[in-house]
């Protein structure tokens, strides 16, 4: 591509990007600042913003503040990675159905899937929650994976239907010709060539599990051991003090695994979530 | 082998029509060639027989059997796509075995098929590649390795030289005629290209608009072509076709005044033409000699190719004429050039396209 701005825009267009690196960095810095601190710098007045007495303390004074923080971490990432799994058993055959084949209601349904991602879940708590009591699922794993899969399926069969229609039909019109079953075809054929959207599909959605894991975790389980991360933050605030410098370290310690999925996967990401936007 | 009959094929999309009752007899072992401009429902047909598609009404028998419903399998058909359709994640032996592997078939038999097919199209140091590390010839060929592990009755064909460049095009005709050769095989082409056709086809079916124009061997068609569509479709340079006035007929044939006063008497059957019905002279480039026959055009363009020199040029009237003389002709660009044609090489036209019959021709077919 040629040279299209001048530098004077060049130099506008990175303050701008910088402005909103900022932005949304800066908190994840700060959380990480106030890690680092003693406890008592952190009220200090005036505010500081370098001190010279940082250290990792907090990140081991947690794991006793908060004994369980370690099962919490466990429990964020299993209950994320049982919602992706069953999200994904879901998703791909449905997402298949959408991109191939012609039904009934399939633009009507595809809009309703489009429309139910616009309710949050808080809208929807009380209902869940008498759903849940109902089949006897509160205060298991399954009232915080069963409601998460509900809501990440619409958004991946969105996502994964637009890479399955990348794929040329003639592929499996070759399939069909040589004898194989639309499910051999699906295994044999599309599925392997659908890798890398799979790939974003599953970490688009493990980090919605993710996310949304603190607002199904207060409402629907009560169980301690069964907390995940989000929830279990919530043991840093005592009746005296709140541990800011340990919660801040906890947290931090929580979103790595995250972090590092989305390092090692991000090349997949951005080329997935562009995907059927321009013509190859 | 078997042959493969088309009794009555229709098909349309919604409202729109592309295929009007087409029916066809292709002979076992028969290589036959669909060649038509775009649309005119070539390749529609091709998917049809091949079981993509399901004809609207019609049907279809392989071998004597009634296959319209049948699967592609059943049918005994494989297919060699326009792109190829190779799957990238597979290596080329993969390739070759998939509708092996779905027919679930033992090892060693597999493994000899693949041997056989990959010695037949020289792949066999190339089993182990993935198709991405492959030239567009030799993708080819793992496709129609592919198509033939199966052993099926009949090969269709879909447009598969047309992502090739001109050189390999050249080569991958002359391995397909081989192939057909060696295979004995009934095969089904589909073209955009009448050179592939003429070249390679025992037979081509010449469509338009969705219906068959004519259906022979590629000299009947270039002789005795039906209509004026497949005269002008067969034939490189293109058919020149020049507007005249019918003046009378006889015995000996048809005596035409063309646009710009030149007069011929024509040997062709001349029953359905009465004097001062309008018709069309067909003469092609090639069968146009230098000399004094009455024909004067203005060349315009000259492309001198070595062997043959094609010019291109105006009659008096404004038609355009395009001639294919010697290489060495004397041409020069601007200048008027005198030609003649015999008579016996015109083609004649009625105003409706079809064809008066040509007394003298040779390569005469009933």
């Amino acid at each position: 591509m040629m040279d299209r701005y001048t530098k004077l825009q060049t130099a506008g267009i990175y303050a701008a990007i910088a402005v909103f690196l900022i932005f949304i960095l800066l908190p994840f810095f700060e959380m990480f600042m106030a890690s680092l601190r003693p406890l008592e710098h952190l009220f200090r007045s005036p505010y500081q913003f370098w001190s010279d007495d940082f250290s990792f303390q907090a990140y081991s004074d947690m794991w006793v503040t908060v004994p369980l923080l370690g099962r919490y971490i466990l429990n964020s990432v299993y209950i994320a990675s049982m919602v992706t799994l069953l999200t994904m058993i879901f998703v791909v055959p449905a997402a298949y159905a959408y991109a191939r084949l012609d039904f009934p209601f399939k633009n009507a349904t595809l809009g309703i899937f489009l429309g139910v991602n616009m309710f949050t879940g808080a809208v929807l708590l009380i209902p869940l929650y008498r759903v849940l009591r109902t089949m006897g699922l509160l205060n298991t794993y399954w009232a915080m994976i069963v409601p998460g899969v509900a809501f990440l399926i619409p958004t991946g069969i969105w996502l994964l239907r637009s890479y399955l229609e990348k794929i040329p039909r003639e592929l499996e019109e070759a399939a069909y010709v040589d004898g194989a079953s639309r499910m051999y075809t699906l295994r044999r054929v599309v599925l392997p060539l659908a890798t890398p959207g799979l790939i974003v599909v599953g970490v688009a959605v493990f980090i919605g599990a993710y996310a949304q894991q603190f607002l199904f975790a207060i409402t629907f389980n009560q169980k301690r051991e069964l907390q995940p991360l989000p929830a279990g933050l919530f043991e840093f605030i005592g009746y005296q003090d709140v541990t800011w410098n340990q919660m801040m370290a906890a947290a931090l310690t929580g979103i790595l695994p995250v972090m590092l999925i989305f390092l090692f996967l991000q090349k997949y990401l951005v080329a997935g979530l562009t995907a059927g936007a321009v013509k190859e | 082998m078997a042959t493969l009959d088309l009794t009555s094929i229709s098909k349309s999309f919604g409202s729109a029509k592309v295929l009007h009752d087409i029916s066809l007899a292709i002979e076992d072992k028969e290589f036959v060639v669909f060649v038509g401009p775009s649309g005119c429902g070539k390749s529609t047909l091709l998917r049809i027989i091949a079981g993509l598609e399901e004809a609207t009404s019609g049907q279809i028998f392989i071998g004597g059997d009634d296959v319209s419903d049948a699967h592609p399998v059943d049918r005994g058909i494989s297919m060699v796509f326009q792109s190829y359709a190779l799957y990238p994640h597979l290596s080329v032996y993969e390739n070759i075995a998939f509708p092996l592997r779905v027919q679930k078939m033992d090892k060693p038999e597999m493994d000899a098929r693949i041997k056989r097919a990959a010695d037949i199209l020289q792949l066999t140091d190339k089993l182990d590649l993935k198709p991405g590390q492959l030239s567009g010839g030799q993708r080819q060929r793992v496709a129609i390795g592919r198509s033939i592990v199966r052993n099926p009755r009949v090969f269709l064909f879909d447009e598969p030289l047309s992502n090739l460049d001109a050189a390999l095009r050249g080569d991958m005709r002359v391995e397909l005629s081989q192939l057909h050769r060696s295979l004995d095989a009934t095969m089904v082409y589909v073209t955009h290209d009448q050179v592939e056709a003429m070249t390679m086809a025992d037979r081509i079916v010449v469509l338009n608009g969705g219906r068959v124009e004519q259906f022979g061997t590629p000299m009947e068609l270039y002789h005795h072509p039906k209509t004026k569509f497949v005269a002008s479709f067969i034939g490189q340079p293109n058919m020149n076709l020049i507007p005249a006035t019918v003046l009378g007929t006889d015995a000996t044939g048809l005596s035409v005044e063309m646009e710009g006063g030149h007069r011929l008497v024509l040997p062709v059957e001349a029953t359905s033409v009465a004097t001062g019905d309008r018709v069309e002279v067909g003469i092609r480039p090639e069968h146009v000699t230098p000399g004094d026959g009455g024909f004067e055009i203005e060349v315009n363009v000259l492309e001198r190719l070595g062997g043959v020199s094609i010019t291109y040029g105006k009659l008096r009237d404004g038609t355009r004429f395009c001639a294919s003389l010697p290489g060495d002709a004397r041409v020069t660009e601007g200048a008027p050039l005198s030609l003649a044609v015999a008579p016996e090489d015109c083609h004649v036209f009625d105003a409706s396209g079809d064809v008066l019959r040509r007394k003298a021709a040779p390569a005469l077919v009933a």
